[in-house]
C-alpha cells in the first residue's frame, strides 16, 4: 500500500517537473513582449531575403549569379545560398520554426495578458477615497457639479454608468479590449488554415483543345493526405475556348465553356469561365489561367476539312507563336508552314525556303503553290488550374475574424470614475488608446456641466 | 468640357496649390507670430484635396472604371489620401507642426506624377483580364489608403522624434493603457499655495511640459487648452490650499498619441486590403497565398507597423524607440509601394516602365 503511494507521487514528480518547467521557464519567455517583437521583425526580415534573391531559379541561375569569387557581400556564395535554403525560403525548416514560435508566442500571450486583462477591465471598482483620484492624470475637484448631473452628462457621451450612495463609475469601449484577444485567436485559425490546405489539398493543371473532354490527372502539388480528394467520378468537356479583344488588339478576356460530366458522360454542371470567375464543383474550383493554339482546320483544292496540331514554336523569348506545316500536294511533296500568334484569325504562310509568301485569314482561302489554301478555324486550347483547398472554409472565418478583430483593436477602453464628499465632486478618468480625444472629451463635458449649472444659478436669482 | 484638358489643369493646380502650402506651411512653424498662416495652410490642403478628388472622378467617367489602373492614377490616388488623412491629423491634434511635414510629401508625389511621369504613362489604359474585377477596387483603393494613413502616422512619429530630440519620454497609450497616471513631477502637494492653484511645470519653454504652458508662451497652439483656467475657477471660489487639477497631455504627448491613434487607423485598412487581395486571389486563380513579392512587403509593412504596436506596451521599450521603429515604417511603405514594382517581378508588377 504504501510502496503503491510512493510510487504515485514519484510518478506526479515526474510530472510535475516539466510541468513546472513550462509555467516558470518557458511561459514566461514565450509570453515576452519583446520575444515577440523580435519574431515579427525576424520574420520581416527573412520574407526580405525571398523578394531580394529569386525564389525556385535552377542550379546553374544561383552558380552563374552567385559566384564563390567574388562572393556577394564577401560571404553569400551559390553554396551557402542553397545549403541555408535561400532559393526557397518560404519552404524552409526554418522559416516554417519561426512560424510555428511565433504561433506559440501569440497563443501563449493570449491566456497570460490578454484575458487577465480582459478580466481586470471587467471587475472595476469604485473609487472611495478621494487620495486615489490623485494617481490619475485626468483628475480633478469641483464644487459646482452633482454625481447626478456628471451621470446625465456621461450617459450622453454613451458611457455605461455605474452608481452607488455618492460613487460612480462609467466605461465605454470595451470591444477594444476584446479585438486584440480576436485578432491573436484569428492569426492561429489562419495559420491552421494554411496547415490543413497543405496538407489536405491539392493543386493540377490541364492544357485542352475546345471540343475534348479531360479528366484531372496532371496533379503537381499534392499533400500528404490529398489522395482521396483527386476526383475520379467525373470529367469535363470544354464546349469551346475563346478570346475577347479588344478594337486595338490587346486581349480583353478569356473564356472557356466548360460542362462538368458524369460517369454516364451525362452533363450535370456547366458553365462558362473567365479569369476572375472560376467554376466550382464539389469541393474543386477549376480556374482560366492560361491558353494556347492546338490546331488549324484546313481544306486544299476540293479535300475534306483537314486538322492539323500546331505546337509552340521555340523563339527564345521573343513572343509566343505556333506553327504547323500543311501539305499542298496531294503526295505531301510539297507544303508551306503556318504561323500564328494569337487566336484573331490571321495566319502567316511560309514555303519550304521559309520566305513569307501569303497571310490568310480564318474563312477566307489563298492560293500557294498553285494550290487553294481555305482556313476554316483556328482551335485554342485552354489552359484550366484546378484546385482543391479544404482549408480555405477555416481560412476564411479566420480572415473575416481578423478583420473584426482589428477594427475593433481601434476603440479605446475610457473609464471615469467620481466620489462625491466634503461638498466637493471628484473626477478622473483614464483610456487605453486615444488619450488626446478623451482628454477633449473629458474636459469639454465638464466645463458643459459648469456653463449649464451657471446658467441654473442666474435662473434660480432672476 | 473636354475632360483630358480638365486633366491636365487640375493635376498641375493641385501641384501648385500643395507648393504653395507647403511653404506656408513652413514659415507658420519659423515665424508662429503670424497668426492667420494655419488656417491658410489647412485651406490649402482642402483645396489640393478637392483638385485631385476632381481629378480622379473625372478619370473615372472617362475611362469607366475606378481610376486605379496604372502609376499615375494611384500616386494621386496616395496623395489623395495623404491630404485627407492631414486633416483628420490636423483637427485633432490642432498642430501647425503636422502640415509641416504632410505637406512637403504630398507635393512630392504630386510633382512626380504630374512633372515627371512621361506623357505616355499618365493617359488611362484599358485593363488587363486579370484586373477585371470588381475586387480591384476593393483591394487596391483599401491598400493606398492604408499606405497614406501609415505614411502620415508615420510622419508624425518623424515629428515626435524631432520635437522630443535629446529627452527621455515616457509614451502614454497603448492597448495595455500605460498612460493615464500622473507623473510624479505632476503629483498633488498640499503645501499653503493661496491664489495659483494650477498644478503647474516649473520651466514653461521645455516642449514636452503641458501645453498650458505652451500657450500662455505664445507659441505652439496645440490642443484645446486655453481652456484649463475655467478648470481652476472653482479654486478660487473656495480658496482652497491645494486643488487638485488635471495634468494635461503636452505637445509631444500629442503628436505621440495622435501618431498611434492613426497608425491604429492605418493597420486595421491594412489588413483589410492584405486579406480582400489574398480573397480575390483564391477566387480568381486559387491560391490565397502565393509569396508574390509585392504581397510579400505588404505582409512586412504589416509585421513592421505589428512590432511597433506590440513594442509600445513594452516596459523598458517605451519612450523614442516605438517612434523609431513607427519612422522606420516611413520607408517600408515606400518599398512595399514603389520598390516592388521597379524589380518588376510578379503579379503586381502593371502600370510602370516595364
Amino acid at each position: 500500500m504504501t510502496s503503491d503511494t510512493s510510487f504515485l507521487s514519484t510518478l506526479s514528480l515526474w510530472w510535475k517537473a516539466p510541468q513546472r518547467y513550462f509555467r516558470q521557464e518557458l511561459l514566461p519567455l514565450l509570453a515576452d513582449l519583446r520575444l515577440a517583437i523580435l519574431l515579427l521583425l525576424a520574420i520581416a526580415v527573412f520574407s526580405i531575403s525571398g523578394t531580394v534573391i529569386e525564389q525556385g531559379q535552377s542550379l546553374a541561375f544561383y552558380q552563374a549569379n552567385y559566384p564563390e569569387d567574388p562572393a556577394l557581400f564577401g560571404f553569400l556564395t551559390w553554396k551557402l545560398l542553397l545549403i541555408v535554403g535561400l532559393d526557397h525560403v518560404y519552404r524552409t525548416w526554418w522559416f516554417l520554426a519561426l512560424l510555428i514560435l511565433f504561433g506559440s508566442s501569440l497563443t501563449a500571450c493570449t491566456f497570460t495578458r490578454q484575458f487577465p486583462a480582459l478580466r481586470a477591465a471587467r471587475r472595476w471598482k469604485f473609487y472611495t477615497q478621494p487620495r486615489q483620484f490623485q494617481k490619475l492624470a485626468l483628475s480633478t475637484e469641483l464644487s459646482y457639479l452633482t454625481l447626478d448631473q456628471l451621470k446625465l452628462g456621461l450617459i450622453e457621451k454613451r458611457y455605461r454608468v455605474f452608481q452607488e450612495e455618492g460613487k460612480l463609475y462609467a466605461r465605454k469601449g470595451l470591444a477594444g479590449r476584446i479585438g486584440p484577444i480576436l485578432v491573436h485567436a484569428s492569426m492561429l485559425i489562419i495559420l491552421l488554415g494554411a496547415i490543413m490546405g497543405s496538407m489536405m489539398g491539392f493543386t493540377a493543371q490541364e492544357m485542352t483543345p475546345s471540343g475534348e473532354t479531360f479528366r484531372i490527372t496532371n496533379v503537381f502539388n499534392a499533400g500528404p493526405w490529398s489522395a482521396g480528394r483527386i476526383p475520379q467520378d467525373w470529367s469535363v468537356r470544354v464546349n469551346r475556348f475563346w478570346i475577347d479583344y479588344t478594337p486595338e488588339g490587346s486581349i480583353d478576356q478569356f473564356y472557356s465553356d466548360l460542362s462538368v460530366l458524369d460517369q454516364a458522360g451525362e452533363e450535370v454542371k456547366r458553365k462558362t469561365i473567365w479569369v476572375n470567375e472560376p467554376l466550382r464543383y464539389k469541393g474543386v474550383t477549376l480556374y482560366q489561367a492560361d491558353w494556347a493554339i492546338a490546331a488549324v482546320k484546313v481544306r486544299i483544292n476540293k479535300s475534306p476539312v483537314l486538322q492539323f496540331p500546331m505546337a509552340l514554336l521555340d523563339t527564345q523569348g521573343g513572343g509566343r507563336f505556333w506553327g504547323t506545316w500543311t501539305p499542298t500536294k496531294p503526295d505531301f511533296s510539297e507544303g508551306v508552314s503556318l504561323i500564328a500568334q494569337d487566336l484573331q484569325g490571321t495566319l502567316l504562310v511560309y514555303d519550304n525556303n521559309g520566305n513569307l509568301v501569303s497571310t490568310v485569314r480564318a474563312g477566307m482561302a489563298t492560293e500557294v503553290n498553285g494550290a487553294i489554301l481555305a482556313v476554316d478555324q483556328l482551335i485554342g486550347s485552354t489552359g484550366i488550374q484546378i484546385k482543391s483547398d479544404p482549408g480555405i472554409p477555416v481560412v476564411y472565418l479566420g480572415f473575416g475574424l481578423l478583420m473584426l478583430g482589428v477594427m475593433m483593436s481601434y476603440v479605446s477602453h475610457s473609464q471615469v470614475w467620481a466620489l462625491e464628499g466634503d461638498g466637493r465632486l471628484y473626477v478622473g478618468g483614464r483610456t487605453n488608446r486615444a488619450q488626446v480625444t478623451f482628454e477633449q472629451e473629458l474636459i469639454g463635458l465638464l466645463e458643459q456641466l459648469e456653463l449649464t449649472s451657471q446658467d441654473k444659478e442666474l435662473n434660480a436669482i432672476a | 468640357m473636354d475632360l483630358i484638358t480638365l486633366q491636365g489643369w487640375l493635376d498641375n493646380c493641385s501641384f501648385a496649390v500643395l507648393f504653395v502650402t507647403m511653404l506656408i506651411y513652413w514659415v507658420g512653424v519659423a515665424f508662429p507670430r503670424f497668426q492667420g498662416l494655419p488656417a491658410l495652410g489647412t485651406a490649402g490642403m482642402a483645396i489640393a484635396n478637392l483638385c485631385m478628388a476632381a481629378l480622379l472622378v473625372a478619370r473615372w467617367v472617362e475611362a469607366g472604371y475606378f481610376p486605379l489602373s496604372n502609376l499615375y492614377e494611384s500616386l494621386f490616388f496616395l496623395a489623395w489620401g495623404i491630404t485627407a488623412t492631414h486633416l483628420i491629423a490636423e483637427n485633432m491634434t490642432r498642430s501647425r507642426l503636422v502640415g509641416a511635414i504632410t505637406a512637403p510629401v504630398a507635393m512630392g508625389i504630386t510633382a512626380f506624377a504630374a512633372l515627371s511621369l512621361p506623357a505616355q504613362m499618365q493617359v488611362s489604359e484599358p485593363l488587363v483580364p486579370a484586373l477585371k474585377s470588381n475586387w480591384l477596387m476593393m483591394h487596391v483603393s483599401v491598400m493606398l489608403l492604408s499606405y497614406s494613413t501609415l505614411l502620415v502616422g508615420a510622419l508624425l512619429a518623424i515629428a515626435f522624434l524631432v520635437v522630443t530630440r535629446g529627452q527621455a519620454v515616457e509614451l502614454r497609450g497603448s492597448s495595455v493603457g500605460t498612460g493615464g497616471f500622473r507623473d510624479s513631477r505632476y503629483r498633488l502637494q498640499r503645501t499653503d499655495k493661496t491664489d495659483k492653484a494650477e498644478v503647474g511645470p516649473s520651466d514653461p519653454d521645455a516642449l514636452t511640459q503641458p501645453v498650458v504652458a505652451l500657450n500662455a508662451n505664445g507659441g505652439n497652439a496645440t490642443a484645446v487648452l486655453n481652456k484649463a483656467e475655467s478648470i481652476t475657477v472653482p479654486a478660487s471660489k473656495t480658496q482652497q490650499a491645494a486643488q487638485l487639477s488635471p495634468q494635461r497631455l503636452t505637445l509631444a504627448d500629442t503628436l505621440d498619441n495622435i501618431s498611434y491613434r492613426i497608425i491604429g487607423l492605418g493597420f486595421p485598412l491594412l489588413t483589410i486590403g492584405i486579406i480582400a487581395g489574398a480573397v480575390w486571389a483564391n477566387e480568381a486563380w486559387g491560391s490565397y497565398w502565393s509569396w508574390d513579392p509585392k504581397e510579400t512587403w505588404a505582409l512586412i509593412t504589416w509585421l513592421v507597423f505589428a512590432a511597433y504596436l506590440h513594442a509600445r506596451i513594452t516596459k523598458g521599450w517605451q519612450g523614442r524607440r516605438p517612434a523609431i521603429l513607427a519612422a522606420s515604417g516611413f520607408i517600408v511603405v515606400w518599398v512595399c509601394y514603389l520598390g516592388v514594382n521597379i524589380l518588376g517581378k510578379g503579379l503586381h508588377s502593371y502600370g510602370w516602365f516595364f
